[in-house]
């Protein structure tokens, strides 16, 4: 990419007030050195505290979604940790709210389960999501699960507007799907 | 038993395990990569701990100023430990730091207080931090 499509690109961020975006690989450590930055923008923008912890919150769970379960994995599937696999992940302003969107290749026989997991929470009121976080964590962990099963719940706890989800074809692999998450906070 | 502690990284935090002044405390942030991998040999030390506490009087401090999905899951493990510990006659004061204006933890230490009746629990809340 020239000078001049690089600029445009970035205007073309900058005008949709997009605060933060990478795409590439996560690991551990990127997740920790974005936390960072976000953390130290949200604070020198005077963001508030409670919204502040909602944006990280929202933040660790999908860039660690990504992390585990991106279909597009430079590690061993096998590997217990360490793991370093691709996505994109953007923070953007519209108005008083803040959004953050995440995308990664999923599987094409993951679709249905994943749509499972989130479509039910995109219908639940406030009330509803807290019941059902209380719910899974009493429950033991489901097996096709690294963490505890509660991370789309807790993005649906932290946002203030329901959840979005969309999965579109993925233009370079047709055994894939790009499976996009979007929280409003 | 011998003090088991772990120094805070960036994404996990430290676990100071004092059992021969029978103090247990968490302090920072908590989001590693894999939390059963990291609270596994911390709920292990604190359950071989726990077994050998008889009429004990324990204080635990946790002060987290933001824990992801996966390790509140291992945290309520630990509860449960504790808790069980508390119904064999142990006395376990469990210290819930949490910042003035975080929802999430006070919920969070609600459902403990719901969930474990026999703990004693003790809401510490500390001055919202400034921004």
């Amino acid at each position: 990419m020239q000078y001049p499509q690089f600029q445009e690109f970035w205007h073309a961020a900058s005008k949709r007030q997009v605060i933060f975006f990478y795409a590439g690989y996560f690991s551990q450590h990127v997740v920790s050195a974005i936390a960072e930055t976000i953390k130290a923008r949200l604070n020198a923008a005077g963001t508030a505290g409670p919204t502040s912890r909602r944006i990280f919150s929202a933040f660790v769970e999908m860039s660690q979604n990504i992390m585990h379960y991106s279909a597009d994995a430079l590690t061993p599937a096998a590997q217990p940790d360490r793991q370093i696999r691709g996505g994109a992940f953007c923070i953007g302003v519209s108005g008083d709210q803040f959004y953050l969107l995440c995308a990664n290749p999923v599987a094409n026989a993951s679709v249905e389960a994943i749509r499972g997991k989130i479509a039910p929470l995109c219908a639940m009121t406030v009330d509803e999501i807290k019941s059902a976080y209380r719910t899974a964590l009493r429950q033991a962990a489901p097996e096709d699960s690294k963490g505890a099963g509660l991370g789309f719940l807790t993005m649906a706890r932290d946002a203030s507007a329901p959840l979005t989800f969309q999965f579109l074809p993925d233009s370079d692999d047709a055994g894939r799907t790009v499976f996009c998450i979007a929280a409003t906070i | 038993m011998e003090h088991f502690f772990l120094p805070a990284s960036p994404t996990s935090p430290e676990v100071s395990f004092e059992f021969s002044r029978h103090a247990l405390s968490i302090r920072g942030e908590s989001y590693p990569e894999n939390a059963a991998a990291f609270y596994g040999p911390v709920i292990d030390s604190a359950r071989a701990y726990l077994a050998l506490c008889d009429g004990q009087s324990i204080d635990v401090h946790v002060a987290l100023a933001y824990f992801n999905s996966s390790s509140t899951k291992m945290l309520f493990a630990l509860f449960d430990a504790l808790n069980d510990a508390a119904i064999f006659g142990n006395e376990v004061r469990l210290h819930w730091y949490r910042d003035e204006e975080d929802e999430t933890i006070l919920e969070f230490g609600e459902e403990l207080r719901d969930d474990f009746a026999a703990l004693e629990f003790v809401d510490c809340v500390l001055p919202a931090r400034q921004a």
